[in-house]
């Protein structure tokens, strides 16, 4: 036990006095973190100019609708040649124009809201699509989509309606439903660069035969390394755990802390081991640092880190499903978004074995290195 | 002059042949070209069709011809018909994001100037997402009304496109991928080919050289320059079979790609000349990279997000390579400013990262 802990020591003390080891570990979450906060200005609402040729009551009430829907448009409201410069100039992303005679319209039953679209990619286009859509239904249904006591509908001339049911009290904030994987992804590229630095540390230093030549057993040489990567990694991870849950972006429902925790647990072993098993094999600093990101990446990624994996084409699905974070951030998500633990233990066994192998591999590759 | 040049090639040789024995490094560092695209494929995917389930109980021509309508309503739902056991299974599970139901009265109702009510259960975990499904249910029903000349609609939405076709927004992703992708391996392979000088000592050996070692270091940055455009050439035969995006204006792309590989070989090499280790490289290369793909226009023209993020995309030669590479590949134009003005912009960057290059390798590697 002596020896385990002298190697972890030893080994936490050369990664402490490492300042470039922390930052290749720490420059890709932090990189990731500025992209979710820059991607969540992104994804909000698109630029809209709006232009009102009719002064009449119907164009503003229409006009009103647009204006009360901050959720879809940052709107500006402005005359027909300044909007088309606008578009030009790409400051805005479509021109809603209500038309002359839009209130002539309406009373015969036939008027139009044109709309020019700056449809660049279909993501743009489709986003501004849906929310004149939703303004134009405002207009002949102002209530769509409200159902009121005891399931009654309010007659609306698209002859449909809709009722919707949320699973849950509240939405996430895209941030903080990005955010969290991003946690995860702290942990993964602390544990793989850490231990594979160590790994590649000794081969190009030589400093390996004083780790064969010292009385210490393999077993402890070999636990030991693991274990002084662990530390490393929760030595970062848990004061961001402990900020965030100050901050109150870590909140899971009551019951949850334990699951959460296992699995923030496991993910920092199986970095670990994962890292450890790269620097045996790899050797070189060089390459172990660009193979190490990369493999953070792919398993941050197809783990479902930044998308949502029923999203993905079928044969994606059925890859993820061998990419052991797949199960971390899936079970972080349920524990942290969702009111049950549905499907956590499963994914726990999933990820605890996949642990349990690379635990296994990263150990035989030391047991081989030192022998 | 000869001498120069038999200095150059003779470095740019010896660079070669150590970055053949580096066979593991040069994988990786395709491997990394490809991750680029890989990654934001996957984020595209998450950006449309939403895995809904479809419960439909009546079946007849007017729930089919609505159900249609949700299926065209703007690439808002992957539509997965399923029972109701399955769809309450999946939803749980967080497989699919909403459950429509058809009730069994649909075409009834309709068909008789009612108004039929249609449930949704959306799981609201992540606001974006339930965003665009809120949002396209009323595009699906007003679309449904105006084909089935339902009287009573008095207003209709009349689209003008600025562009005569649609590009998929994967599809648009991977093509400002190729720029990233440049900055990452390029900036990568410029900066190692310096620090392993550094690393094992040599670099010692470039100052002692009977030739000028500014000589050396053009001919190491040549071949690193060389098996970076091969790298990226990869990735651009990729996003051209792979994703079967093909280039409007095949010779402005690949001008533009080379352009990008000379720029951030030259800055790779700084950053390598400045750090003088290997280590910290691929992290801040992958990492810088990341901030770089969202502030450039990679996404969506870049002045949609707003004034302050469309100057700050200026300041890196990203937001003009994008600016380019989506006028060669899709013919779109993603700035304010023209083609012509994004290649000057890029021309421009060039010469000042060769020259920065040249001044911060000349103070750290050669003098020294």
């Amino acid at each position: 036990m002596k020896g385990i802990w002298t190697m972890a020591r030893l080994d936490v003390a050369i990664w402490l006095r490492s300042p470039w080891a922390i930052a290749a570990s720490v420059i890709p979450p932090a990189a990731m973190l500025l992209l979710v906060k820059v991607l969540t200005v992104a994804v909000t609402a698109q630029p809209v100019a709006l232009v009102i040729g009719d002064p009449g009551p119907q164009a503003r009430i229409m006009a009103g609708f647009i204006e009360a829907d901050k959720e879809s448009y940052f709107l500006k409201i402005t005359g027909e040649e300044r909007a088309q410069e606008l578009l030009e100039q790409q400051r805005v992303a479509a021109v809603i124009e209500i038309p002359k005679g839009f209130d002539e319209g309406v009373a015969q039953g036939g008027a139009k809201l044109h709309y020019t679209l700056n449809n660049v990619d279909i993501d743009v286009a489709d986003d501004i699509r849906r929310s004149v859509d939703r303004s134009v239904a405002q207009f002949d249904a102002p209530q769509f989509g409200a159902v009121f006591r005891g399931g009654l509908t309010p007659p609306n001339p698209y002859r449909v309606d809709i009722a919707e049911t949320d699973l849950r009290h509240t939405d996430v904030a895209f941030g903080t439903y990005q955010l969290l994987p991003v946690l995860l992804l702290l942990i993964i590229t602390l544990g793989v660069l850490g231990g594979a630095l160590l790994g590649s540390r000794d081969h190009e230093r030589g400093t390996r035969v004083f780790l064969e030549l010292t009385p210490l057993r393999r077993s402890s040489f070999v636990v030991g390394r693991l274990f002084g990567t662990l530390l490393i990694t929760v030595a970062f991870v848990a004061p961001v755990v402990v900020y965030l849950t100050w901050k109150g972006s870590v909140a899971p429902p009551p019951g949850h802390w334990p699951p959460f925790l296992a699995v923030l647990a496991l993910t920092a072993v199986l970095s670990s081991a994962i890292g450890t098993l790269l620097g045996v094999v790899l050797r070189r600093a060089a390459t172990v640092a660009l193979a190490g990101v990369t493999v953070a990446s792919y398993l941050f990624f197809l783990g479902g880190g930044f998308t949502t994996i029923a999203f993905l084409p079928q044969w994606l699905r059925a890859i993820s499903r061998g990419v052991p974070t797949r199960y971390a951030i899936d079970s972080m998500r349920q524990t942290l978004f969702y009111p049950d633990l549905k499907g956590v233990a499963t994914d726990l066994i999933a990820l605890g074995a996949f642990t349990g192998a690379a635990l296994v591999c990263s150990v035989l590759a030391l047991g081989r290195l030192t022998r | 002059m000869a001498e120069a040049l038999r200095a150059v090639r003779a470095a740019a040789r010896l660079e070669l042949e150590q970055l053949g024995r580096s066979r593991v490094l040069v994988t990786l560092v395709v491997l990394e070209a490809i991750t680029f695209l890989v990654l934001v494929s996957l984020f595209g995917l998450t950006g449309s069709r939403a895995p809904t389930a479809l419960i439909d109980r009546d079946d007849g021509p007017l729930a089919r011809s609505f159900v249609d309508h949700l299926d065209a309503a703007h690439h808002s739902f992957a539509l997965r018909p399923m029972s109701a056991d399955r769809a309450s299974e999946q939803i749980s599970s967080g497989d699919i994001l909403a459950i429509i139901t058809i009730p069994s009265d649909f075409g009834r109702r309709v068909a008789g100037a009612g108004t039929s009510v249609v449930p949704i259960t959306v799981d609201n975990v992540n606001e974006d997402l339930t965003g665009d499904v809120r949002e396209a249910m009323p595009s699906a029903v007003t679309a449904f009304a105006a084909d089935n000349n339902f009287p009573g609609v008095r207003v209709v939405a009349v689209e003008h496109d600025l562009i005569d076709h649609e590009t998929g927004y994967v599809a648009y992703l991977v093509v400002s991928a190729l720029a990233l992708t440049a900055f990452v391996v390029s900036g990568i392979l410029g900066a190692v080919s310096i620090t392993r000088e550094f690393e094992t000592r040599t670099v010692t050996q470039l100052r002692l050289a009977p030739v000028p070692a500014g000589w050396l270091v053009v001919g190491k940055l040549l071949a690193a320059s060389c098996v970076s455009a091969i790298a990226v050439g990869i990735a651009a035969l990729i996003v051209v079979a792979g994703y079967g995006v093909h280039p409007d204006h095949a010779l402005g792309a690949l001008a533009v790609l080379a352009i990008c590989v000379v720029i951030f070989t030259s800055l790779g090499a700084c950053v390598g000349a400045l750090l003088r280790r290997t280590l910290p490289v691929s992290a801040l290369f992958f990492g810088l990279a990341l901030p770089f793909y969202v502030d450039s226009g990679a996404l969506e023209p870049l002045r949609f997000d707003g004034e302050k993020l469309w100057v700050t995309g200026h300041a890196s030669p990203v937001y003009s390579a994008i600016g380019v590479l989506q006028w060669g590949f899709h013919g779109l134009r993603v700035t304010p400013e023209s083609v012509l003005q994004n290649v000057l912009v890029l021309c421009l960057w060039a010469l000042a990262s060769v020259l920065v290059a040249a001044a911060v390798l000349s103070r750290r590697v050669v003098r020294q």
